[in-house]
């Protein structure tokens, strides 16, 4: 029997012991799913407004903030009527007026509050006298991306009201000014490169599907052989006349297939529940993840050859795919790691594998603009594999 | 039953030669330079404690296992330069189900008659004859992982006989079967010997070796410490009991569990 035909089989058996394995098979699309949702929502919801038309980006609705008013002046309290009225007519925040600091500091302690705003004592005084005055903010420090939205949020409404204090200021000048020209000079409009509000989902959608892919692949190789040895059904395969790497290469392909199916089920749930569009080819979806495959199966068949058990084996892929997941991009973009872990970052092909698949299928970027990502999983693949063959011949002759 | 061979290989007078076959796992030796010379048609006992190198013995013979030096000729081809003219005349049952327990009876045997290079057509009528030999064509649909130890060696038969082989390696094939199931593996194996077929038989079980075994090698740390028909032995050592000549010529003493533990993880490798 020729080796194609034995990989075949092989293949096609590996394939039919995950349909007959009913609970794996429910696990094996609900993983996907379980992912994704999960995911997608930890990161907050990327807003995009029109930066002229008064409307204020907010990431989290209604926080609660506190504002303490310490001035009393008719300037002061004017403005303080402004914040509340900008921050609650936009639900941006549920503003309590506090009379003391330390009360609003104990909200802030208690969880109550994630915000303090103070007008101090002499802010009337100072904008009478044309000169800068001041507002003081803080923030729940234990919660660093809630503090930093608070603090931009609330530097957007002020802005929003000096720029009604700078127009009318201009204007008692100058009548004849033109207060939106004097105060800015540029408008800065965005011209997407994708229709609609993109969401972490758009994201996601590509990473997932290239981790899918090459994790399942990876872990079903690395654990194949161990597995078979510890059914016993090795010795069957072992026995019969064909060729010893037909029994991986039919591994390979069935798990190539499997990750295959579970890439593009996270594709179409993307689409169907979350409302990712896709614009790129699914071909070249397909050879990117094929070639993503690729450059892992070399290290799955090494670490087959190597592990003397499946536990063993499933020990050395977790050990690979933890780093993988936090360093290639996959849950989040690597620009955000320090640049000495970026470089461990992309020393993972999943890295390239994930940033083609993404320029696929959000950009529709075609194969020549993601050849350089190609060529390095090419070359991954070519590297690991002339190592692994040698290592497992060796390992199915002992 | 319908185990007659169609065809008997003319290349050697022996089913197995080997010479100074040996194996070694690091600087232990599991198979020290052993001869041994399988007649064609014979049923030929393959004895020894465990640890003794019976199965390593077996596996290499398989070409599962390379040996580290020797030669041994498997139905007049050898181990090592002609694996794959070996593998098509041989068939391997041991104690292990070697099936895929999601799979069932017939989605396996269809499988393991397929890496045999066996035509679709002609696979289906020999699976069928095959299970119905040895009574299992009702639960041929069901997950063999559902399966009794008893009806689990008789599939372990069936894979080991779909290609039709010419020696045929039963390593320790009745253990932990129930009485019923023993006395139908045994007479299967003499009616195999009757068909022509070659059987090299393991077992810790004396009566099945006295009773099955035209010949029988004794192995021990890895060399052959006696060979002979069953009778010739019991003569040799003046008994009537086979346990009494397995005893004396492999010792009373129960064998360490650490030489065991090192034979283990040596069969278990590839």
């Amino acid at each position: 029997m020729s080796g194609w035909k034995v990989t075949r089989e092989i293949a096609k058996r590996d394939l039919l012991d995950l349909w007959r394995a009913k609970m794996l098979l429910v696990f094996f699309i609900l993983m996907p799913l379980l992912f994704m949702t999960m995911f997608g929502f930890i990161y907050p919801p990327t807003v995009q407004v029109n930066p002229y038309s008064g409307q204020i980006p907010s990431q989290y609705p209604n926080l609660n903030l506190a504002i303490i008013q310490q001035d009393n002046g008719q300037i002061a309290r004017n403005v303080e009527a402004q914040f509340i009225q900008i921050a609650e007519s936009q639900g941006i925040f549920s503003v309590s007026e506090v009379t003391d600091y330390s009360t609003a500091r104990n909200g802030i302690v208690k969880g109550q509050l994630l915000g303090i705003v103070v007008i101090p004592q002499g802010f009337s005084a100072a904008i009478q006298a044309d000169t800068q005055a001041t507002i003081q903010v803080t923030v729940d420090q234990t919660n660093p991306s809630v503090a930093a939205a608070v603090q931009s949020e609330v530097a957007e409404i002020f802005g929003a009201i000096e720029g009604q204090m700078s127009t009318q200021y201009l204007q008692n000048l100058d009548p004849g000014i033109n207060p939106t020209f004097a105060l800015q000079p540029m408008a800065i409009t965005s011209i997407p490169l994708i229709a609609g509000v993109p969401t972490s989902f758009e994201y996601l959608a590509p990473s997932f599907m290239a981790l899918t892919v090459i994790t399942g692949a990876l872990n079903g190789v690395s654990t194949a052989i161990s597995r078979e040895k510890e059914q016993g059904t090795m010795d069957g395969l072992l026995v019969a006349p064909i060729p010893r790497q037909s029994v991986i290469l039919g591994k390979v392909a069935a798990q190539t297939v499997r990750g295959l199916i579970q890439g593009f089920l996270i594709l179409g749930l993307s689409m169907l529940l979350f409302g990712v569009v896709i614009y790129g080819s699914p071909i070249t979806m397909l050879l990117v993840m094929v070639l993503g495959v690729a450059s892992f199966i070399g290290v799955g068949i090494i670490m087959t050859s190597l592990a003397p058990e499946q536990e063993t084996a499933q020990m050395m892929t977790t050990l690979l795919q933890f780093p993988m997941m936090f360093l290639s991009g996959i849950l989040f973009p690597i620009a955000q790691l320090p640049v000495a872990v970026q470089y461990i970052g992309k020393a993972f092909p999943l890295y390239y594998a994930a940033d083609a698949l993404r320029k696929v299928v959000i950009l529709n970027a075609s194969v020549s603009i993601i050849m350089p990502d190609l060529l390095v999983l090419l070359a991954y693949s070519v590297v690991t594999m002339a190592i692994a063959v040698p290592i497992f011949n060796r390992a199915m002759a002992r | 039953m319908t185990l007659q061979r169609t065809e008997l290989a003319p290349l050697s007078e022996y089913a197995i030669e080997t010479h100074g076959l040996t194996k070694k796992f690091g600087n232990f030796t599991a198979v020290d330079h052993i001869d041994l010379a399988v007649q064609k048609g014979e049923i030929y006992g393959f004895l020894g404690p465990n640890g003794a190198g019976k199965s390593t013995t077996i596996r290499m013979l398989c070409t599962i296992l390379k040996p580290s030096s020797g030669t041994a000729k498997v139905a007049g081809f050898n181990i090592d330069t002609q694996a794959n003219e070996v593998r098509k005349r041989i068939g391997l049952v041991s104690e292990k189900l070697i099936m895929y327990t999601r799979l069932t009876a017939e989605q396996n045997l269809m499988f393991f008659g397929k890496l045999y290079g066996i035509d679709n057509a002609e696979l289906k009528l020999k699976v069928a004859e095959l299970l119905d030999m040895m009574k299992l064509t009702p639960f041929k649909d069901r997950s063999v992982g559902g399966f009794s130890s008893g009806m689990r060696q008789r599939m372990n038969l069936i894979r080991a006989l779909i290609h039709d082989p010419e020696i045929i390696f039963l390593d320790e094939p009745t253990t932990a079967l129930d009485p019923q199931s023993t006395k139908f593996v045994r007479d299967i194996v003499l009616d195999l010997k009757k068909g022509g077929h070659t059987i090299i038989l393991t077992t810790h079980i004396m009566e099945e070796a006295d009773e099955l075994s035209d010949k029988i090698s004794i192995i021990d740390h890895g060399k052959i410490m006696a060979t002979g028909t069953v009778a010739g032995l019991k003569d040799e050592y003046g008994t009537q009991s086979m346990l009494e000549v397995f005893l004396t010529v492999t010792g009373r003493e129960l064998r360490d569990s650490a030489s065991d533990r090192v034979s283990m993880k040596a069969v278990g490798r590839m």
